[in-house]
């Protein structure tokens, strides 16, 4: 993944991996840059501009290895260095407090929002996107990769450039902020939380 | 009855709390062995067992419903002749 061994691929080899490992992954990838952006016009512009980083770092990549983690990886960073601060987005997570929040006594005792199942087969409409989407982008960020696109914590490590410990901590903070807004809906939608 | 060994690895020094091992459970993050201790334990603990279905829940949720933003139809083109065109 990290192209320690540059490879040299001829013409042909270098537009078959690309047409065959790299843009199978076009949704995907559409999504998660929607995801990240919440605006389809920024997605686009984020996928062509790490499709076409791709192509020109083609030689970095080992046929036949996880391209849909080395693609991802692409476009986080693409999103981190040019987008974020284009818009100049702070980063608004503190992750000291998180980590020290996940590692404290206090983790377990909680209070964890009480979420029934039945409430949540109700969400029949946008409550699942739009409570995704009113995450911070960092903890959006952990939920797209391994909820939606099922990567391992190894796969998210390495395209997020952080430690598995701060995977697992990012990740189970997420959920609960996640379960927070989902909690506030179902009490919208008349569940009562007992 | 004796407890069965817990085969969770401790991570410095400490045996992962409960809600570390549901996490770590629904990610198919764990051996055989760790999924059958854990679910052991879930058969005996009715707010582990409530967790853990609330969790698996979200998680399909969020697959079924967050992964509608598919790419328009005329990207693949754009970004190959922009390729085409900077070679």
């Amino acid at each position: 993944m990290e192209g320690a061994s540059r490879k040299h691929y001829s013409e042909i080899e270098k537009q078959e991996i690309f047409d065959q490992e790299f843009l199978p992954h076009i949704h995907a990838m559409y999504n998660f840059g929607y995801r990240l952006t919440l605006d389809r016009d920024d997605a686009k512009d984020l996928v062509q501009d790490t499709y076409f980083k791709a192509f020109r770092f083609i030689e970095s990549f080992q046929k036949g290895t996880n391209a849909k983690a080395w693609l991802f990886r692409i476009l986080k960073n693409s999103f981190i260095n040019d987008y974020r601060k284009k818009t100049k987005e702070p980063n608004k997570v503190d992750y000291q407090e998180v980590e020290s929040y996940y590692n404290s006594e206090d983790v377990n005792r909680q209070i964890t929002p009480d979420l029934r199942v039945d409430a949540l087969k109700d969400m029949i409409g946008d409550e699942i996107s739009n409570a995704l989407n009113a995450l911070d982008v960092d903890f959006r960020t952990v939920i797209i990769l391994c909820d939606l696109e099922g990567f391992k914590y190894e796969e998210m490590a390495k395209i997020l450039d952080i430690p598995i410990g701060t995977v697992r901590s990012r990740l189970h903070r997420a959920r609960q902020l996640l379960k927070e807004k989902l909690s506030e809906y179902a009490k919208s939608m008349g569940y009562k939380n007992e | 009855m004796s407890e069965p060994t817990n085969p969770f690895v401790p991570i410095e020094g400490k045996y992962p709390t409960c809600m570390e091992m549901l996490q770590l459970i629904l990610d198919g993050e764990v051996t055989d062995e760790q999924r059958i201790y854990f679910k052991e334990h879930m058969d005996r603990c009715m707010p582990c067992f409530k967790s853990h279905e609330v969790d698996m829940a979200i998680k399909q949720l969020v697959k079924d419903r967050c992964c509608g933003e598919g790419a328009p139809s005329d990207l693949v083109q754009e970004i190959k002749s922009k390729i085409a065109t900077t070679d």
